[in-house]
């Protein structure tokens, strides 16, 4: 006979893993924003249309991960565990310092005089990968500091 | 914030011999909520509160003090 795993030591292993997942997304994520950016570089259209494509999917996917925590394929009961009320508030705390990052880029790109204008697009690139990458970050922070001594 | 709240979760649960995990699965939250709470990093609701309360037998307020 199998001896079931209690949920809640199930619930840490995932909340755990999530952490380290979400970290290996947000450091890609930043790496493919700054080893391949959609804007700013002439070259091949299809390769940039290529990198914008790749770089909108990412960043959607990851403020989809930012806005439900993930896990949607586990089990409702699992999924409450991961998500409970620490997860919620680590992830309103971080999703508040990527909002601040891209105010004070957004400030920035207003006020400070630059050589050029820039696009719709390229602000909206500046704006969003720093903000998205230190939300889940910070994230991850505040997860890993939550296990430490569990 | 965890100067506001100071708490004897850990003293309580160790006194029934109960680890994280297994006070965690009695009130329904993740072991990490627990860990946060004994740690002073996560002030609970007032819900999870009274639930640790009444899985340690005992009452919010003997549970959790306000600093002088």
């Amino acid at each position: 006979m199998v001896s079931e795993e209690p949920l809640v030591e199930v619930a840490d292993r995932a909340s755990r893993r999530r952490a380290i997942i979400v970290t290996v997304f947000a450091l890609a994520f930043l790496a493919l924003s700054l080893l391949a950016p959609p804007v700013f570089r002439a070259g091949d259209p299809i390769v940039q249309r290529m990198n914008a494509r790749m770089w909108a999917v990412s960043a959607i996917f990851l403020l989809g991960i930012l806005a439900t925590g993930g896990s949607l394929l586990s089990p409702k009961r699992l999924r409450a565990l991961v998500n409970d009320d620490v997860a919620h508030t680590n992830r309103r705390t971080a999703i508040g310092a990527g909002y601040w990052i891209a105010m004070a880029v957004a400030m920035g790109l207003y006020i400070v005089p630059t050589f050029r204008d820039f696009s719709a697009r390229e602000a909206v690139f500046l704006i969003a990968t720093p903000s998205i990458g230190v939300a889940l970050l910070a994230f991850v922070y505040l997860e890993r500091r939550a296990h430490r001594d569990a | 914030m965890p100067d506001r709240l100071r708490n004897c979760l850990r003293e309580y649960r160790a006194s029934l011999n109960l680890t994280q995990a297994e006070l965690a699965s009695i009130v329904g939250v993740s072991r990490k909520t627990i860990n946060t709470v004994e740690n002073g990093v996560f002030v609970p609701s007032t819900v999870l509160a009274l639930q640790l309360a009444r899985a340690l037998g005992t009452s919010v307020e003997a549970l959790f003090q306000l600093p002088d």
